[in-house]
Order: C-alpha cells, then sequence, then structure tokens
C-alpha cells in the first residue's frame, strides 16, 4: 500500500469541502472495500478522509418511511425491529450479505457504493479493464467468467454488483439522500446506478465532492410479503451467483403488487421491471412466475462460462415468488 | 520391558499440549519472529506465463522510499541447486535467467526498511517481456508428457484380453481440478547470516531438507545451516518443499549483509508453495455379472510445471485396492506453463480414488447391485501384488460398522427415488486407503536429574498433534506421568527426522521415539542392575520396566527406584539415549505394510431446481492402527473430511485460459468448506495395532481426506440420477 495523508473530517459539509478540495481523495467509513482496494494497489487515493464521525448514524422511522443514516452499520440495519418487521428482505439480504464481523464495520453507505468482485479488475497486473484503463479493454470477457453479470453487460465489461442490500432497495424504491458542495439531492436508488454497458468507468450518478448522507426506505403496505433468496455454491460467506428479492400483494390469488429485485446477474442491482409487469394483475400461480422469469432474463447477454445464471436466476425468482406467495410448484 | 501388545488400542484423547500457547497466541509462528536490524523483503512476479525477460525496470523501485536493494537475473549471485528427495528434484532456484515459465514466477526481489515500503516499491518494478503462447491446456498435444516418471506403473494379467472377453465393462472419464493447499498461516521466511552461519525461521514441514538444500545452494556445510519451525500454521504438503522465495530471502540476506523477512500474501500462496495438480483420469473394468472383478484399467495423465517435479502418481494405488486378476496402471505428466505443484493433503490417493470409487459405484449400479456388496465382494486380505498378507488391514470391519451407524440398508437403491420437500436425498459410499509411507527418522531422550525427560527430534507439528502424541509415547515408554515430559522439535539441530508427510511422520518417528526411550530405560536398568545399593540389584536389565515414574522389575513396583534416585547416586546429571527407526522391509516381515484404510459413507440434499448441494451426514470408519491420541487422531480425520468436501464441492484454482494467471487467487474467490458447509461428522477408529511396526500406527494424516469426494459424488447420483464425474461438483452441473 502506498502512503497516504489520513484527515477526520467532524462534520459533513466539512468532509464535502475537503472532498471538493482535492479531487484525488476518497472517503474512508467501515473501510471493508476501500482498504482492500488500496491494499491490492486498485486505488491509491493520496488522501483519506475519514467520515465515521460524522451525525449519520441514526436509523429513524418517518411515517411509513425509514431513514437510515450512511453510517449506520450492516448490522445495526439488520437489529432493527422495524426492519425485521416490515422489511424482511432487507433484513435477510444483510445477514446474507456478509459475516458478522464485515457486518459490525460496513456501513450502509459503503454498501452501495461496493466495488465489483471482479478478478480481472481487482488484480492492477491486468491490463485491460475498461472500468481501471477506459478504453482498454474486458480481459474477463474472455477469462475465466463464471462469477460475472449477464444483465447491462456487455463485451465493454461484465463486472458483477455484489451487494445483496442493494437488490432489495432497488426492489422496494429506496431513495439515496446525497450532499454536494453547494446543494443537496435526492435521487432513486433506480436511477442511481450506471449500467457497465454503458459507462463501464463510471457506476453510479454520484459526483466526485458528493457524499451519501442517508438512504429512505419506504415501508410497504402492510399486506405485503416479502422475502430475499440467496442460491451460491457454498453456504455462507460467498457473493450471489443469483438471487431474488420479492415482495407481493396477493388479495384473492391475484398479485395486487409485485416489487422485484435481482442480484448476483446485473452489472447493476437490477430491478425486474419486465417480471413486475407480468405479475401485477396476473394469478399468484407458478406458471405466471415463470412467464415473469422468462420476461426478466430474455436481454440476457452471456459469454462462456455465464450461460447457466440465465436459467439459475430465473428458478430462483421462481422459487422465491413461490416462497412468499406460498404457492407451492 | 512393557510391550507393544500390552498398550491400549486408542490412546487417551489429552489435550494438545500446545493447545493454550496457540489459543493464548502465544505459539510463535514463522511470520512472528523478528531479529534486530532486519530488512523486509517483497515479491516481484510475472505477468506472462512463458516467454523471456527482455528488460528490467528497477530504477523507479531503487529510488523509492527506504528501498536497500532491487534483486534480478541480472545481479544475483548465481547459487547452486537443492538435493533430490523422494518428491523428486528441488524446485529450481530463482533469478537464473531471463525465462519465464509460469505466470506469478519470481521475478524480482525488492528490499526495504518497512514490508510497506517493500511492497510499494514491489510494485513499481516493471519488465518488458517477449511473450510466447503459454501451453496451459492439460491435453494440448504440443506439451511434453513424461512417461511413468516414477517407475509406479503397473501390470499384471491381462487387462486388455480380459475387458475384451468380461461379461460386464464399464469406461469412463474423470476429472478433477487444481485445487490450492491454502493453510491459513501465510509461508514466511526469515534468514539471518552471522559470517559463513545462516540460521533461517521458515514455514516447512521438514526443516532438514531445507537446511540441505540451503547448505547445497550457497555451497556451505550443513552444519552451518539452522532451520527453526516450533509452529506451522497448517501445511497440507505446501511446506515439503525448498522453495524459491526461501532462497531469495536468504539471498538477499547474505547481499546486504542483514537480515531478512518475507511474509507472502495470500494471491502469492497460489504460485509459490505448491498446489494439488489437475488430472484426467480413464478407467476401463470388467467385472461378471455377480461384481467380480476381472480387469482394471487405470491411466491417468496430471499437470506439470515446466521444470519441477512432483511426485503423484494418481493410478497406482488401483494396483492392490482391490482383489483382481488382471490390472494395468498408469500415470503421465504433461509440461505446461503452470506453477510447480506438489503434494496436497492425500497427494494422488485423493485423486485416484475419485475415480476407482465412482467407477465402481457405476458398475455396482449397472449390475443392480449394492455399492457396499461389490466392494465386499473383491475384498483382498493379502496384497495382490505379491501375495503377501497386509500387516493390518481392518477394511471389512469398517464397512460393518459404518453400514450400521449410517444406516446404509435403510436407504432405497433406486436413484432419485428419495425426497425431502425440494431437496433430493441421496446415500453414498466409498472406501479409502492411504499407503503405508516412511523414512528414516532419529531421536534424542534425556532423563534429567529431577526425573524429567526432554525428547527431541528435527520433526514438526503441522497441528497434527506431534508435540502431544510424542510425549504421550515418551510418557508411556519411561513410565512418567504426562507432565513430567517434554517432547520438542522444529529444529535442523535436533536430530534428523522425516517431513510431516505422506501419513508418516507419527509412525516413523513414534519408532524412534520408542527405540530412544527404550534404550534410555535400558541404560537405567543396567546401572541399577549392577549397583549394590539399589533394589534392583541382581534382576537382569532385560527384566526391568517403569512405571509411574519409577524402575523396576517386571511386575514389581515395590522394587523399584526413581530415575532421580539412580542419577545422584552416580553422580549423573542426565542420562541420554539415541533412537532410530528405518522402514520395515516387506519381504523381511513377511507382510506388506497396509497404509490406513477406511469407509465412508455420506447423505447429500440436493435442490435441483437450483442445483443447491449440501453434505448432511458424514460417516467415516478408520482403520489407523494403533491410535495414539483418540482425540487428535478424530481432529485428523475432521479435518480431512472438511478437506474433503472442499475437493468435491468448491475447490478450484482457476487458471484463466489466455494468460496462466490464477484468476482466483483470494480467499474470498477461491472457496473452501465454511461450517455453514460441513455436517455433523461421526468418526470412528477400528482395527488393531499394526503389525509392520513396533508403535503398531498407520497415520491418520490423510485417510480422512479420501473417498469423501468419491462418496458425494455417488450420493449425488443417488439423489439425482446424474452421474458427475469432474470435480467439483458446482451448482451449475446440478442445473
Amino acid at each position: 500500500m502506498r502512503a497516504f495523508d489520513y484527515v477526520r473530517a467532524t462534520d459533513t459539509r466539512e468532509a464535502v469541502r475537503l472532498l471538493a478540495d482535492d479531487p484525488a481523495a476518497s472517503c474512508l467509513a467501515g473501510g471493508t472495500t476501500q482498504l482492500d482496494l488500496m491494499k491490492d494497489g486498485i486505488l491509491e487515493p493520496p488522501r483519506l478522509i475519514d467520515i465515521t464521525r460524522l451525525p449519520l448514524h441514526g436509523i429513524e422511522h418517518r411515517g411509513e418511511s425509514v431513514h437510515v443514516g450512511a453510517l449506520v452499520t450492516m448490522e445495526e440495519l439488520a437489529a432493527d425491529a422495524t426492519v425485521a418487521e416490515r422489511l424482511p428482505m432487507v433484513r435477510e439480504a444483510l445477514l446474507l450479505g456478509a459475516s458478522v464481523q464485515l457486518r459490525n464495520m460496513a456501513t450502509i453507505g459503503g454498501n452501495l457504493l461496493q466495488r465489483t468482485r471482479c478478478r480481472y479488475f481487482r488484480d492492477p497486473t491486468v491490463g485491460e479493464c475498461n472500468k481501471r484503463s477506459p478504453g482498454s479493454g474486458c480481459a474477463a470477457v474472455q477469462g475465466a467468467a463464471r462469477m460475472h453479470a449477464v444483465l447491462g453487460a456487455s463485451e465493454r465489461c461484465i463486472a458483477l454488483h455484489a451487494s445483496d442490500l442493494a437488490v432489495a432497495l432497488v426492489a422496494l424504491d429506496a431513495v439515496v439522500h446525497i450532499q454536494g458542495p453547494a446543494e443537496s439531492r435526492s435521487v432513486p436508488l433506480t436511477e442511481f446506478y450506471l449500467t457497465a454497458d454503458v459507462s463501464p468507468e463510471r457506476e453510479n450518478v454520484l459526483e466526485h465532492a458528493e457524499l451519501i448522507t442517508g438512504v429512505e426506505i419506504p415501508l410497504p403496505p402492510s399486506a405485503a410479503r416479502s422475502g430475499y433468496l440467496k442460491v451460491r455454491d457454498r453456504a455462507s460467506y460467498e457473493f450471489a451467483l443469483a438471487s431474488a428479492a420479492v415482495l407481493l400483494v396477493v388479495e384473492g390469488g391475484t398479485i395486487r403488487q409485485a416489487r422485484v429485485g435481482l442480484g448476483g446477474v446485473g452489472t447493476k442491482p437490477w430491478r425486474a421491471y419486465e417480471a413486475e409487469h407480468v405479475l401485477t394483475g396476473a394469478p399468484a400461480t407458478t406458471a405466471t412466475f415463470l412467464q415473469a422469469a422468462e420476461a426478466t432474463m430474455r436481454d440476457a447477454w452471456t459469454v462462456p462460462g455465464t450461460e447457466f445464471k440465465v436459467p439459475l436466476a430465473r428458478r430462483t425468482l421462481v422459487r422465491e415468488l413461490q416462497n412468499v406467495s406460498r404457492v407451492m410448484a | 520391558m512393557s510391550t507393544v501388545e500390552s498398550r491400549p488400542r486408542i490412546g487417551a484423547g489429552v489435550n494438545r499440549v500446545d493447545g493454550p500457547r496457540k489459543v493464548t497466541g502465544t505459539a510463535p509462528y514463522p511470520m512472528d519472529f523478528s531479529v534486530p536490524g532486519q530488512a523486509y523483503g517483497a515479491l516481484v512476479q510475472s505477468t506472462v506465463a512463458a516467454g523471456r525477460i527482455v528488460r528490467m525496470h528497477t530504477e523507479a523501485a531503487e529510488g523509492a522510499p527506504g528501498v536497500i536493494t532491487v534483486i534480478t537475473h541480472e545481479n544475483a549471485p548465481k547459487v547452486g541447486t537443492g538435493p533430490v528427495t523422494v518428491l523428486g528434484a528441488s524446485p529450481p532456484p530463482p533469478l537464473r535467467d531471463d525465462r519465464v515459465v509460469h505466470h506469478g514466477q519470481h521475478i524480482a526481489f525488492v528490499v526495504a526498511e518497512t514490508p510497506e515500503q517493500a511492497t510499494a516499491a514491489a510494485r513499481l518494478v516493471r519488465a518488458d517481456y517477449e511473450a510466447t503462447e503459454p501451453l496451459l491446456d492439460l491435453q494440448d498435444p504440443r506439451a511434453e508428457q513424461l512417461v511413468d516418471p516414477w517407475g509406479t506403473d503397473t501390470s499384471r494379467g491381462d487387462s486388455a484380453a480380459a475387458l475384451e472377453s468380461a461379461e460386464v465393462t464399464l469406461r469412463a472419464t474423470y476429472t478433477t481440478a487444481d485445487n490450492t493447499n491454502n493453510p491459513l498461516g501465510l509461508f514466511a521466511t526469515l534468514a539471518a547470516w552471522e559470517g559463513e552461519t545462516l540460521t533461517v525461521h521458515d514455514t516447512s514441514q521438514w526443516p532438514s531438507m531445507v537446511r540441505t538444500c540451503l547448505a547445497m545452494v550457497f555451497g556451505i556445510p550443513e552444519s552451518s545451516v539452522r532451520v527453526l519451525v516450533p509452529y506451522v500454521g497448517g501445511g497440507f504438503g505446501a511446506g515439503l518443499r525448498a522453495w524459491p522465495h526461501v532462497i531469495l530471502t536468504a539471498m538477499a540476506a547474505r547481499m546486504i549483509k542483514r537480515p531478512v523477512k518475507l511474509v507472502l500474501t495470500r494471491p502469492q500462496m497460489f504460485t509459490s508453495v505448491g498446489h494439488r495438480p489437475s488430472g484426467v483420469q480413464w478407467l476401463s473394468v470388467g467385472a461378471t455379472r455377480d461384481g467380480e472383478l476381472v480387469a482394471l484399467d487405470h491411466r491417468s495423465l496430471s499437470s506439470l510445471s515446466m521444470e519441477d517435479n512432483d511426485y503423484e502418481p494418481f493410478a497406482w494405488a488401483s494396483s492392490f485396492a482391490y482383489r483382481c486378476p488382471n490390472v494395468t496402471t498408469q500415470d503421465r505428466q504433461a509440461r505446461l506453463n503452470v506453477a510447480v505443484p506438489t503434494s496436497m493433503r492425500a497427494p494422488a490417493e485423493a485423486q485416484g480414488n475419485f475415480a476407482l470409487e465412482s467407477a465402481l459405484d457405476e458398475l455396482a449400479h449397472s449390475l443392480r447391485m449394492d455399492p457396499l456388496e461389490l466392494r465386499l465382494r473383491n475384498h483382498t486380505d493379502v496384497d495382490p501384488r505379491n501375495g503377501l498378507p497386509w500387516s493390518g488391514k481392518a477394511l471389512l470391519e469398517c464397512y460393518e460398522v459404518g453400514a450400521r451407524r449410517f444406516g446404509w440398508s435403510d436407504r432405497n437403491p433406486e436413484p432419485r427415488s428419495m425426497r425431502d420437500g425440494n431437496w433430493l436425498v441421496g446415500y453414498g459410499m466409498a472406501s479409502a486407503l492411504f499407503p503405508y509411507f516412511a523414512q528414516p527418522c532419529a531421536a534424542q531422550a534425556t532423563v534429567n536429574r529431577d526425573g524429567s525427560a526432554l525428547v527431541r527430534s528435527a520433526a514438526t507439528d503441522i497441528g497434527t498433534g506431534t508435540y502431544t502424541v510424542m510425549a504421550q509415547l515418551a510418557a508411556e515408554e519411561l513410565g512418567l506421568s504426562l507432565d513430567l515430559v517434554r517432547f520438542d522439535l522444529g529444529d535442523s539441530d535436533m536430530p534428523n527426522a522425516m517431513m510431516a508427510g505422506g501419513s508418516g511422520l507419527t509412525g516413523a518417528l513414534g519408532n524412534a521415539v520408542h527405540d530412544a526411550c527404550r534404550r534410555l530405560v535400558r541404560s537405567f536398568a543396567e546401572l541399577a542392575c549392577g549397583d549394590a545399593d539399589s533394589p534392583l540389584l541382581g534382576f537382569s536389565p532385560d527384566d526391568v520396566e517403569c512405571t509411574d515414574g519409577k524402575v523396576h522389575p517386571v511386575g514389581r513396583p515395590h522394587l523399584g527406584e526413581s530415575y532421580a534416585d539412580i542419577l545422584a547416586r552416580h553422580g549423573l546429571s542426565e542420562l541420554t539415549a539415541n533412537g532410530n527407526s528405518t522402514p520395515p522391509v516387506a519381504t523381511e516381515l513377511g507382510m506388506s505394510l497396509a497404509g490406513a484404510y477406511g469407509a465412508k459413507f455420506v447423505e447429500v440434499r440436493v435442490d435441483a431446481d437450483l442445483g443447491l448441494l449440501r453434505v448432511a451426514r458424514v460417516v467415516s470408519v478408520i482403520d489407523g492402527g494403533r491410535i495414539l491420541n483418540e482425540k487428535t487422531a478424530r481432529s485428523q480425520i475432521i479435518g480431512g473430511t472438511v478437506g474433503g468436501i472442499g475437493m468435491a464441492l468448491f475447490e478450484d484454482t482457476v487458471t484463466d485460459p489466455r494468460t496462466g494467471r490464477i484468476a482466483n487467487g483470494t480467499f474470498a474467490d477461491y472457496l473452501v468448506a465454511v461450517n455453514a458447509d460441513v455436517p455433523e461428522m461421526d468418526v470412528v477408529f477400528v482395527g488393531e495395532p499394526d503389525r509392520g511396526t513396533a508403535t503398531g500406527t498407520k497415520g491418520v494424516g490423510e485417510v480422512g481426506l479420501v473417498g469423501i469426494a468419491p462418496a458425494i459424488a455417488n450420493a449425488v447420483y443417488h439423489a439425482t440420477g446424474k452421474r458427475l464425474r469432474e470435480l467439483p461438483i458446482t451448482l451449475d452441473a446440478l442445473l
């Protein structure tokens, strides 16, 4: 790791000003991704701005939404009573997303900004990486691609967005609150991420001198049921090969409302609008679920090694739709 | 003297004597050592897999903060080559010339004042290459093939003719992946010269060999080299070689005239300290309709690096695993541009047994026969190669006890017939063996004036329990309580010991400790029996034993006296004896040395829609001969089983097909079994002390892993009706 300056910010405005002053500086929160990438020589910020003392630690319940400070840890959010009761798929995604040691360190803001696990991105000796050096190509496309993305992917980049939490949050229409040097803004999480087929080097709309201050999660209707299914080789401590965050409101056998997020398959946390379109107003049956899964994966872009993710993602979604609706195969 | 036969078959499950030091963090592992004035090294590794280095750019690194020197092939001193051992030639010394033969080859060594400075500067070293197309595919016809590299190919009868005429034949191809040993402890070396004397702390499973190697490489006497390794953070075979990074560290320390320390990174562990080589195996089995094997043809091709050796005869054990009159086994290796493979827990046998035990399961199903019955029908109590009886083989008891504890007879033999909700349920079994292996060992035993004992040998304890079981064995032989006996190891200045490998150390070292202790007791007996002031006066030293700290005539402890009394009366401060063991020879014994056996029974659950595969239960019944410590032996079997689950389900060192770079060289990307993947395990020891050696042990370090992968694959077939002949069995294969 290269030597770097370290400065601790005491309030949000100061943090943003410090960021604005140094176009190469990075923020340090839980550090569970940032420090790995620095040790591996992928990120070499000359200055780290420690934001862990900023007043962004609270979980507040305001009417029909939960406001989560950016520095709330994964473990704190998973332990929140309202989250456990009203947002089971958020809790499940958090608990399946990392070991308890990581959950105690990693923050919600950091989780949303986590970098891909692509081993071609994470090895500085690999020259071809459009994410690290735009225009250099993508070594993963012709490489060992099993863990990579099939949605929002192209020959330019197939790097997977590995967050579990963000999959649940895009399904729930969560909103990201952002503080910039001049003003603050709010961006729906579904519009926050950019896909790698469009801009491998830019993963989200956050500008350099902007800081995520929190996430607002609307509470679903009390009649809704939800859940998160994560499928992976190993029983724990692994990123998803496919995952599905599903929220359904079913009345008299008909699906009134459907929210679907997919993980393990997209270059961003994937909101499956096509599936929701099929599901909404349709009978809650396995036939409907199969149709929804088919629609979702229609535009998948695969390379040798990732083809299995298409049927796997379909089946994962069908299974979780069955689980949540309690419709058996 | 007391005899082995009178000892308990299964020794007390006492806690590890080094346990408190390990759990309180005070046991010094190689990376924990430091000496005043030490500098730190960092490796620079090649980013192509084949070709030549045209130019090294070291200026930036040399000018970086804290950098003392940058060593490349252009300024490295020429050094010698290490010894040829039972595992083959030593890895070639580093930085010999401009050739690159694998991705991740060490091409420079940066030495700096701090580890951070060394690491940062190593990133600044660049190389210009003249790259050539690497050979990376095992079955690439351009790859040089080594035919019968160890002289282990076998042939008896006429397997081709017997296959031709067999009532039933089965031909199948099995493949196994590259696996990486991945001990938790990162390998470390600290080298310090004083003049022409070299002291090295090194992560090694064989310090005597590392001493020999360093002496040969640097052209100094072995007596000038000392290798220390009191604790090893796991090895699984990775510590059986004197690796290039060890030589580099010592070379750097000599060049800068300061101690140098190097700790490998996890990604470097994938290319620097060996791995289990990938392989393909072709099995042809001929049988009668009632399941009697009449022909077996087992051939393998495994991957090898360009310039190294690796002992890995996959097919060899198929020549003596079962009774079969016509057997051919052949092993080949293909030279590729990959990092050197090396022994990884149950080398060769882990792979060969997967193919053989899978094929037998396939045969059983095609005959509509119980897979266990097929194995019983082809069991042999004599070594089919020479007709000699085995020195100990309780495999039939393994089958019987295992089947009962597992409930094997409860299964519906029909594939895909058992279900629990979304989960298909399958039962599978496999036999296991790990062949006998031993090398000469020596030990020294001393009783001090206070009656306490110190026994030592240049062995290692790689987590297997060597400290503990050798202290137990010595305490038993010397008639002392365990707290009065210390066993010390991990220092090449001690009497020579064999590698901690091949499941051989406990037996070979145990026999040396046994010999040393017996000789020591004899020395005491001779002193006492000729001493007018001793109650033993007049007894023959042949009729003396030691119990409860007393030397006494056999069966008459009231006539005994303590070691301390004998020493005091003779004005001695201590008595010392040396002991040795050499591997027994089958023809002299009239028995074939058996090694360990086992039967493995596994239940799996498969979610066929999602491809999820979980191991639900494992029963391992092991014939390990005499078990010195029931607890540490059980831990060996449990650890081996976890490794077997990893091999079956997860472990796959992925090489980028274009560049030869390891594409998953981290613990996030290279999957090993975690707690959630490991079910409750039932481990039982059966059998009798092995008749081939004095201590009667067999070694249980590897037999725990063998057989797990085929038992899982066989259970997957039973659960799903899908025969998977490729390891690891990942989710996509089950969709």
